[in-house]
């Protein structure tokens, strides 16, 4: 439900007439009300297509707060559904898809969150991606104009009718009312690659697979399909590497955290990509997030936690922490290689962890027991998701409590 | 049609027709690749045949993750409201 906040520095005592409400042609739901006055010193804007003299503008948002908005990124489309999860679960309650809308949309909605898959921006379908011998990696298959305008819009408290990407049939189907939430993601390839759209994020992650991890994991996810094979996992792989190298994987110098998921240096030649080394790479002095570190903020620790202590099977734990640069940011890393077995030793971390803003003592271990049953719940992607889960959550908190009530400002063209 | 025994599966004809046209289209898209990159492998057809064997892929991936782990079935909401489309015939296991 709308609620109507009045944003005018004029007082309404001049003579007004009230024209109703149009819905442009972009989508999007304007709840505005227009005033006209008859002399007017000062222009406000319309629904942003030029303002006029005349006019003063009430524009209703949705909600007491702005949506913040979070940008995930990575290959495979909304293939993240992993790290969306365990977010949307920080959060409390299950994400969902839209009730009683189109079975094949991609959006899942939650109390909090909503998250949207970047595919349903594609401006190309299957057939026309074909013609025009486009990859689905190539921008041009894209139509940034129309995310930047629909990211916008919800950000600001303005519902959108935003398009569906059928993955299934291969069509863009009609749009779905995407009402703005308390938390946007926006999950896909490309979120960072438009400026525009980047300066609209709040925080955002890229998960940065290498490709001996891709291969295992690909090799996972589709060798029980008939119709493939070794060959055609690489193949497939193969081919999209040089629009993935040229357009996907140049954002993650954007990103303020980047999940970097290699392969076990604790083990020679494990190449079944079992166990993971993953590095929770996180940008310095960025508004609202405060990266989490080992023991000493800013040293540098190579740390194993089993031992007298704590006993760990094979092949263990190993974690580093320190300060570095990346693409000429200053960052700290954190990183785990090997794997959780038991309950004590996940806990045992977490309680070694500084900065991972939970609420509560073993947060993070509940968390991801919750998911027991998902990918990486026993090694690093799961315990970093789940720890940029929180400080998201954090980041909201204070993005939020950081508002003053309604500000008087005028809205400008 | 056999049912997916592995702990959750679809539940609603309308997913099942889904996962087994998702099954297709990975077997025909691979052949197709296979094909168009004979002739060229860095041909701009190529790769755009390569990628979409991943968007399948992945789609049947997707929805194999939401039935067998988070064990719900996408046309859920869909059939509660519409019990009584061909999609919303319910299969026992």
């Amino acid at each position: 439900m709308a609620v109507c906040s009045a944003y005018t520095t004029q007082s309404l005592n001049s003579t007004c007439s009230i024209s109703t409400p149009a819905k442009t042609h972009l989508g999007f739901h304007q709840k505005q009300v227009v005033f006209y006055r008859r002399s007017s010193k000062r222009g406000g804007s319309g629904s942003g297509s030029g303002s006029s003299s005349g006019p003063c503008v009430i524009t209703c948002s949705a909600g007491d707060s702005q949506t913040v908005v979070i940008g995930l990124a990575a290959d495979s489309g909304c293939g993240k559904s992993t790290f969306m999860r365990r977010l949307t679960s920080v959060f409390g309650g299950a994400a969902e898809p839209p009730k009683g809308g189109n079975p094949d949309s991609n959006t899942l909605i939650s109390d909090m969150t909503t998250v949207i898959c970047l595919d349903d921006y594609h401006s190309l379908d299957r057939t026309g991606r074909k013609e025009k011998g486009v990859t689905a990696l190539d921008p041009r298959a894209n139509d940034f104009d129309l995310m930047y305008e629909q990211v916008k819009a919800i950000k600001s408290g303005v519902a959108v009718d935003k398009p569906i990407y059928n993955h299934v049939t291969g069509l863009l189907d009609p749009p779905e009312l995407i009402k703005p939430p308390k938390i946007l993601v926006i999950e896909g390839l490309h979120p960072m690659f438009d400026e525009r759209v980047r300066d609209l994020l709040d925080f955002s992650i890229y998960l940065d697979i290498s490709n001996e991890v891709k291969f295992a994991w690909k090799i996972q996810r589709d060798m029980a399909e008939r119709g493939h094979s070794l060959e055609s996992i690489k193949a497939s792989i193969e081919a999209r590497k040089p629009d993935f190298d040229a357009y996907i994987d140049p954002q993650k110098k954007y990103a303020d955290a980047v999940i970097e998921v290699l392969p076990t240096e604790l083990i020679p030649d494990d190449n079944e990509g079992k166990v993971l080394r993953v590095r929770l790479i996180m940008k310095e002095g960025v508004k609202h997030f405060s990266p989490v570190y080992l023991f000493d903020e800013g040293s540098t620790i190579s740390w194993i936690p089993c031992g007298r202590k704590l006993t760990c099977s094979y092949p263990g734990i190993k974690f580093h922490y320190g300060p570095d640069t990346y693409f000429g940011n200053e960052v700290s890393i954190l990183e785990m290689d090997g794997q959780f077995d038991r309950l004590d030793e996940l806990i045992y971390v977490e309680s070694h962890l500084s900065n991972i803003s939970t609420k509560f003592y073993g947060e993070v271990t509940q968390q991801m027991l919750k998911h027991a049953d998902f990918p990486g719940s026993n090694n690093g992607t799961g315990l970093f998701q789940t720890i940029v889960g929180l400080k998201i959550r954090d980041l909201y908190e204070q993005i939020t409590s950081s508002k003053t009530a309604a500000p008087l400002e005028a809205t400008k063209a | 049609m056999t049912i997916n025994a592995m702990g959750g599966g679809a539940k609603y004809k309308g997913t099942q027709m889904r996962e087994k046209q998702l099954s297709e289209m990975i077997e025909k898209k691979v052949t197709e690749a296979k094909q168009v990159c004979e002739g060229d492998e860095t041909s701009d057809e190529c790769k755009v045949a390569w990628d979409e064997v991943e968007k399948v892929s992945q789609a049947k991936a997707d929805l194999r993750l939401r039935l067998e782990v988070e064990k719900k079935d996408p046309l859920e909401f869909f059939c509660l409201e519409n019990p009584e489309t061909e999609e919303c015939k319910v299969y026992d296991d």
